[in-house]
Protein backbone atom coordinates (compact mmCIF):
# COMPACT_ATOMS: atom_id res chain seq x y z
CA UNK A 1 0.00 0.00 0.00
CA UNK A 2 2.86 2.36 0.74
CA UNK A 3 4.44 1.66 -2.65
CA UNK A 4 2.13 3.81 -4.82
CA UNK A 5 1.92 6.49 -2.12
CA UNK A 6 5.65 7.28 -2.22
CA UNK A 7 6.07 8.10 -5.94
CA UNK A 8 2.76 9.98 -5.90
CA UNK A 9 3.91 12.21 -3.03
CA UNK A 10 7.29 12.68 -4.71
CA UNK A 11 5.69 13.80 -7.98
CA UNK A 12 3.41 16.15 -6.05
CA UNK A 13 6.39 17.70 -4.26
CA UNK A 14 8.25 18.08 -7.58
CA UNK A 15 5.16 19.62 -9.21
CA UNK A 16 4.91 22.22 -6.45
CA UNK A 17 8.64 22.96 -6.62
CA UNK A 18 8.56 23.42 -10.41
CA UNK A 19 5.35 25.49 -10.41
CA UNK A 20 5.39 29.27 -10.02
CA UNK A 21 3.45 28.84 -6.77
CA UNK A 22 5.09 29.43 -3.41
CA UNK A 23 6.16 26.24 -1.62
CA UNK A 24 4.13 27.39 1.39
CA UNK A 25 0.90 26.66 -0.53
CA UNK A 26 2.17 23.13 -1.16
CA UNK A 27 3.14 22.57 2.46
CA UNK A 28 -0.26 23.83 3.56
CA UNK A 29 -2.15 21.73 1.02
CA UNK A 30 -0.48 18.42 1.80
CA UNK A 31 -1.72 18.63 5.39
CA UNK A 32 -4.93 20.61 4.82
CA UNK A 33 -6.28 18.57 1.90
CA UNK A 34 -4.31 15.37 2.61
CA UNK A 35 -5.33 13.88 -0.73
CA UNK A 36 -2.93 13.51 -3.64
CA UNK A 37 -5.24 13.66 -6.69
CA UNK A 38 -7.11 16.71 -5.41
CA UNK A 39 -3.99 18.60 -4.40
CA UNK A 40 -2.21 17.81 -7.68
CA UNK A 41 -5.33 19.05 -9.48
CA UNK A 42 -5.33 22.30 -7.49
CA UNK A 43 -1.58 22.85 -7.96
CA UNK A 44 -1.43 22.12 -11.70
CA UNK A 45 -4.63 23.99 -12.61
CA UNK A 46 -3.79 27.12 -10.63
CA UNK A 47 -0.23 27.09 -12.00
CA UNK A 48 -1.75 27.00 -15.52
CA UNK A 49 -3.77 30.12 -14.75
CA UNK A 50 -7.18 28.51 -14.36
CA UNK A 51 -9.92 30.52 -12.67
CA UNK A 52 -10.68 30.05 -8.97
CA UNK A 53 -14.14 28.56 -9.62
CA UNK A 54 -12.74 25.92 -12.00
CA UNK A 55 -9.89 25.00 -9.63
CA UNK A 56 -12.17 24.60 -6.62
CA UNK A 57 -14.87 22.74 -8.59
CA UNK A 58 -12.37 20.32 -10.16
CA UNK A 59 -10.66 19.72 -6.80
CA UNK A 60 -13.97 19.04 -5.05
CA UNK A 61 -15.32 16.78 -7.82
CA UNK A 62 -12.14 14.68 -7.56
CA UNK A 63 -12.88 14.20 -3.86
CA UNK A 64 -16.54 13.19 -4.09
CA UNK A 65 -15.58 9.51 -3.82
CA UNK A 66 -15.02 10.18 -0.13
CA UNK A 67 -18.79 10.25 0.36
CA UNK A 68 -18.67 6.50 -0.32
CA UNK A 69 -15.97 5.90 2.28
CA UNK A 70 -17.83 8.04 4.80
CA UNK A 71 -21.10 6.18 4.22
CA UNK A 72 -19.34 2.83 4.48
CA UNK A 73 -17.69 3.75 7.78
CA UNK A 74 -20.67 5.50 9.42
CA UNK A 75 -21.86 2.33 11.24
CA UNK A 76 -18.28 1.49 12.27
CA UNK A 77 -17.66 4.96 13.71
CA UNK A 78 -21.04 5.07 15.48
CA UNK A 79 -19.66 3.06 18.39
CA UNK A 80 -16.49 5.18 18.71
CA UNK A 81 -15.81 8.06 21.12
CA UNK A 82 -16.56 11.58 19.98
CA UNK A 83 -12.89 12.71 19.61
CA UNK A 84 -12.22 9.80 17.28
CA UNK A 85 -15.32 10.57 15.21
CA UNK A 86 -13.90 14.07 14.65
CA UNK A 87 -10.26 13.09 14.10
CA UNK A 88 -10.79 9.85 12.16
CA UNK A 89 -12.31 11.27 8.94
CA UNK A 90 -9.24 13.46 8.43
CA UNK A 91 -7.14 10.34 7.75
CA UNK A 92 -9.69 8.72 5.43
CA UNK A 93 -7.61 8.59 2.22
CA UNK A 94 -8.09 5.85 -0.39
CA UNK A 95 -5.38 3.59 0.99
CA UNK A 96 -6.57 4.11 4.57
CA UNK A 97 -10.05 3.00 3.55
CA UNK A 98 -8.74 -0.02 1.67
CA UNK A 99 -6.61 -1.21 4.59
CA UNK A 100 -8.84 -0.44 7.56
CA UNK A 101 -12.09 -1.66 5.98
CA UNK A 102 -10.61 -5.15 6.36
CA UNK A 103 -10.65 -4.71 10.16
CA UNK A 104 -14.13 -3.29 10.80
CA UNK A 105 -15.21 -6.44 12.66
CA UNK A 106 -12.48 -5.98 15.29
CA UNK A 107 -13.53 -4.77 18.77
CA UNK A 108 -13.97 -0.94 18.72
CA UNK A 109 -10.83 -0.13 20.71
CA UNK A 110 -8.57 -2.39 18.67
CA UNK A 111 -10.07 -1.06 15.41
CA UNK A 112 -9.40 2.46 16.69
CA UNK A 113 -5.76 1.66 17.51
CA UNK A 114 -5.22 0.05 14.12
CA UNK A 115 -6.93 2.93 12.28
CA UNK A 116 -4.84 5.58 14.04
CA UNK A 117 -1.58 3.65 13.58
CA UNK A 118 -2.16 3.17 9.85
CA UNK A 119 -3.41 6.75 9.43
CA UNK A 120 -0.42 8.28 11.18
CA UNK A 121 1.99 6.09 9.20
CA UNK A 122 0.48 7.24 5.89
CA UNK A 123 0.43 10.84 7.09
CA UNK A 124 4.11 10.88 8.14
CA UNK A 125 5.31 9.12 4.97
CA UNK A 126 3.16 11.45 2.83
CA UNK A 127 4.39 14.69 4.42
CA UNK A 128 8.03 13.59 4.45
CA UNK A 129 7.95 12.51 0.78
CA UNK A 130 6.19 15.68 -0.44
CA UNK A 131 8.85 17.66 1.44
CA UNK A 132 11.58 15.56 -0.21
CA UNK A 133 10.11 16.39 -3.63
CA UNK A 134 10.08 20.09 -2.75
CA UNK A 135 13.75 19.96 -1.78
CA UNK A 136 14.93 17.71 -4.64
CA UNK A 137 12.93 19.49 -7.37
CA UNK A 138 15.16 22.56 -7.76
CA UNK A 139 18.36 20.44 -7.60
CA UNK A 140 17.48 18.03 -10.43
CA UNK A 141 18.79 19.17 -13.86
CA UNK A 142 16.11 20.58 -16.16
CA UNK A 143 16.99 18.13 -18.97
CA UNK A 144 15.50 15.31 -16.89
CA UNK A 145 12.07 16.92 -17.47
CA UNK A 146 10.72 15.60 -14.19
CA UNK A 147 7.72 17.90 -14.62
CA UNK A 148 6.57 15.43 -17.27
CA UNK A 149 5.84 13.03 -14.38
CA UNK A 150 2.66 15.05 -13.64
CA UNK A 151 0.75 14.28 -16.88
CA UNK A 152 2.11 10.70 -16.65
CA UNK A 153 0.69 10.37 -13.16
CA UNK A 154 -2.72 11.57 -14.36
CA UNK A 155 -2.56 9.02 -17.20
CA UNK A 156 -1.73 6.32 -14.63
CA UNK A 157 -4.68 7.38 -12.44
CA UNK A 158 -6.92 7.41 -15.52
CA UNK A 159 -6.02 3.86 -16.58
CA UNK A 160 -6.42 2.65 -12.98
CA UNK A 161 -9.92 4.20 -12.88
CA UNK A 162 -11.11 2.48 -16.08
CA UNK A 163 -12.18 -0.80 -14.52
CA UNK A 164 -15.37 -1.51 -16.47
CA UNK A 165 -17.06 -0.81 -19.79
CA UNK A 166 -19.24 2.05 -18.42
CA UNK A 167 -16.11 3.56 -16.85
CA UNK A 168 -14.46 3.49 -20.28
CA UNK A 169 -17.52 5.18 -21.79
CA UNK A 170 -17.37 7.80 -19.03
CA UNK A 171 -13.68 8.50 -19.71
CA UNK A 172 -14.15 8.80 -23.49
CA UNK A 173 -17.17 11.10 -23.11
CA UNK A 174 -15.40 13.27 -20.54
CA UNK A 175 -12.33 13.54 -22.75
CA UNK A 176 -14.38 14.40 -25.83
CA UNK A 177 -16.46 17.09 -24.09
CA UNK A 178 -13.34 18.58 -22.50
CA UNK A 179 -11.69 18.63 -25.94
CA UNK A 180 -14.74 20.34 -27.46
CA UNK A 181 -14.80 22.95 -24.68
CA UNK A 182 -11.09 23.78 -24.58
CA UNK A 183 -12.05 27.31 -25.65
CA UNK A 184 -14.17 27.92 -22.54
CA UNK A 185 -12.23 30.32 -20.33
CA UNK A 186 -10.62 29.46 -17.00
CA UNK A 187 -10.57 25.75 -17.83
CA UNK A 188 -14.18 25.33 -16.79
CA UNK A 189 -14.32 22.76 -19.61
CA UNK A 190 -12.83 20.27 -17.13
CA UNK A 191 -15.93 20.56 -14.97
CA UNK A 192 -18.25 20.31 -18.00
CA UNK A 193 -16.31 17.28 -19.27
CA UNK A 194 -16.40 15.59 -15.87
CA UNK A 195 -20.17 15.92 -15.52
CA UNK A 196 -20.72 14.74 -19.11
CA UNK A 197 -18.53 11.70 -18.36
CA UNK A 198 -20.42 10.84 -15.18
CA UNK A 199 -23.75 11.09 -17.04
CA UNK A 200 -22.42 8.92 -19.88
CA UNK A 201 -21.12 6.32 -17.42
CA UNK A 202 -24.49 6.10 -15.66
CA UNK A 203 -26.24 5.89 -19.06
CA UNK A 204 -23.92 3.12 -20.27
CA UNK A 205 -24.41 1.09 -17.08
CA UNK A 206 -28.19 1.09 -17.50
CA UNK A 207 -28.08 -0.59 -20.90
CA UNK B 1 -6.10 37.51 -8.70
CA UNK B 2 -2.57 36.20 -8.88
CA UNK B 3 -1.83 32.50 -9.37
CA UNK B 4 -0.68 32.18 -5.76
CA UNK B 5 -3.86 33.68 -4.32
CA UNK B 6 -6.00 31.35 -6.47
CA UNK B 7 -3.91 28.39 -5.31
CA UNK B 8 -4.10 29.41 -1.66
CA UNK B 9 -7.86 30.06 -1.60
CA UNK B 10 -8.52 26.87 -3.60
CA UNK B 11 -6.32 24.81 -1.25
CA UNK B 12 -8.23 26.03 1.81
CA UNK B 13 -11.62 25.53 0.12
CA UNK B 14 -10.80 22.03 -1.18
CA UNK B 15 -9.28 21.13 2.22
CA UNK B 16 -12.46 22.12 4.07
CA UNK B 17 -14.63 20.44 1.44
CA UNK B 18 -12.59 17.23 1.64
CA UNK B 19 -12.97 17.01 5.41
CA UNK B 20 -16.69 17.74 5.10
CA UNK B 21 -17.09 14.87 2.61
CA UNK B 22 -14.99 12.45 4.64
CA UNK B 23 -17.00 13.18 7.78
CA UNK B 24 -20.43 13.70 6.15
CA UNK B 25 -22.03 10.35 6.93
CA UNK B 26 -20.00 9.81 10.09
CA UNK B 27 -21.49 12.98 11.60
CA UNK B 28 -24.54 14.58 10.05
CA UNK B 29 -26.01 11.72 8.09
CA UNK B 30 -25.13 8.86 10.44
CA UNK B 31 -28.47 7.05 10.13
CA UNK B 32 -28.75 7.39 6.37
CA UNK B 33 -27.10 5.74 3.40
CA UNK B 34 -26.21 7.02 -0.05
CA UNK B 35 -29.11 6.74 -2.51
CA UNK B 36 -28.29 3.98 -5.04
CA UNK B 37 -28.39 6.46 -7.94
CA UNK B 38 -25.78 8.67 -6.26
CA UNK B 39 -23.60 5.68 -5.44
CA UNK B 40 -23.80 4.64 -9.10
CA UNK B 41 -22.84 8.13 -10.29
CA UNK B 42 -19.87 8.31 -7.90
CA UNK B 43 -18.34 5.23 -9.56
CA UNK B 44 -17.77 7.24 -12.73
CA UNK B 45 -16.25 10.31 -11.07
CA UNK B 46 -12.65 9.06 -11.20
CA UNK B 47 -12.51 7.99 -14.88
CA UNK B 48 -14.37 11.16 -15.95
CA UNK B 49 -12.31 13.66 -13.98
CA UNK B 50 -8.98 12.03 -14.85
CA UNK B 51 -9.84 11.95 -18.58
CA UNK B 52 -10.94 15.61 -18.45
CA UNK B 53 -7.70 16.59 -16.68
CA UNK B 54 -5.47 14.67 -19.11
CA UNK B 55 -7.13 16.31 -22.14
CA UNK B 56 -7.18 19.81 -20.66
CA UNK B 57 -3.61 19.72 -19.34
CA UNK B 58 -2.28 17.91 -22.41
CA UNK B 59 -3.89 19.99 -25.14
CA UNK B 60 -5.16 23.17 -23.50
CA UNK B 61 -1.81 24.70 -22.58
CA UNK B 62 0.24 27.18 -24.51
CA UNK B 63 3.28 24.88 -24.62
CA UNK B 64 3.42 22.60 -27.66
CA UNK B 65 3.29 18.86 -27.14
CA UNK B 66 5.89 16.98 -29.18
CA UNK B 67 5.87 13.45 -30.54
CA UNK B 68 8.18 12.22 -27.79
CA UNK B 69 5.69 13.38 -25.15
CA UNK B 70 2.72 11.80 -26.93
CA UNK B 71 4.64 8.53 -27.32
CA UNK B 72 5.67 8.55 -23.66
CA UNK B 73 2.10 9.22 -22.48
CA UNK B 74 0.85 6.39 -24.73
CA UNK B 75 3.42 3.98 -23.32
CA UNK B 76 2.38 5.08 -19.81
CA UNK B 77 -1.27 4.46 -20.71
CA UNK B 78 -0.60 0.95 -22.04
CA UNK B 79 1.54 0.06 -19.02
CA UNK B 80 -1.14 1.38 -16.66
CA UNK B 81 -3.85 -0.53 -18.47
CA UNK B 82 -1.87 -3.79 -18.35
CA UNK B 83 -0.38 -3.52 -14.85
CA UNK B 84 -2.50 -0.97 -12.91
CA UNK B 85 0.74 0.06 -11.22
CA UNK B 86 1.41 3.76 -10.76
CA UNK B 87 5.17 3.34 -10.15
CA UNK B 88 5.54 1.29 -13.36
CA UNK B 89 3.63 3.94 -15.35
CA UNK B 90 6.04 6.61 -14.12
CA UNK B 91 9.17 4.55 -14.79
CA UNK B 92 8.05 3.39 -18.26
CA UNK B 93 6.83 6.85 -19.33
CA UNK B 94 9.94 8.71 -18.17
CA UNK B 95 12.24 6.07 -19.70
CA UNK B 96 10.41 6.39 -23.04
CA UNK B 97 10.70 10.16 -22.99
CA UNK B 98 14.43 10.09 -22.20
CA UNK B 99 15.16 7.37 -24.78
CA UNK B 100 13.28 9.19 -27.57
CA UNK B 101 14.93 12.52 -26.77
CA UNK B 102 18.37 10.88 -26.78
CA UNK B 103 17.63 9.14 -30.09
CA UNK B 104 16.07 12.07 -31.95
Amino acid sequence: MLVPVVPFALVLGLAIAESPLPNLVGWLGSSLIFGGSAQLTVVTLSAEGAGLAAVVAAGLVVQTRHFMYSAAFAPVFAGQPSWFRWLGPYFLIDQQFALTSLRVDDPPDSFRRYYLTVGLAFWVVWQATVALGLVVGPVVPGEWSLDFAVPLLFVGLLTAAIDSRPALVAAVAAGAVTWATLGVPNRLGIVLGAFAGIAAGVGASRR
Amino acid sequence: MTLSVVALVATVAVGIGTYAMRSSFIHALADRDLPPAVREALRYVAPSVMAALVVSLGFGGSAGVGWAEIAALSVGGVVGWRTRSLPLVLVAGMATLWALRAAL
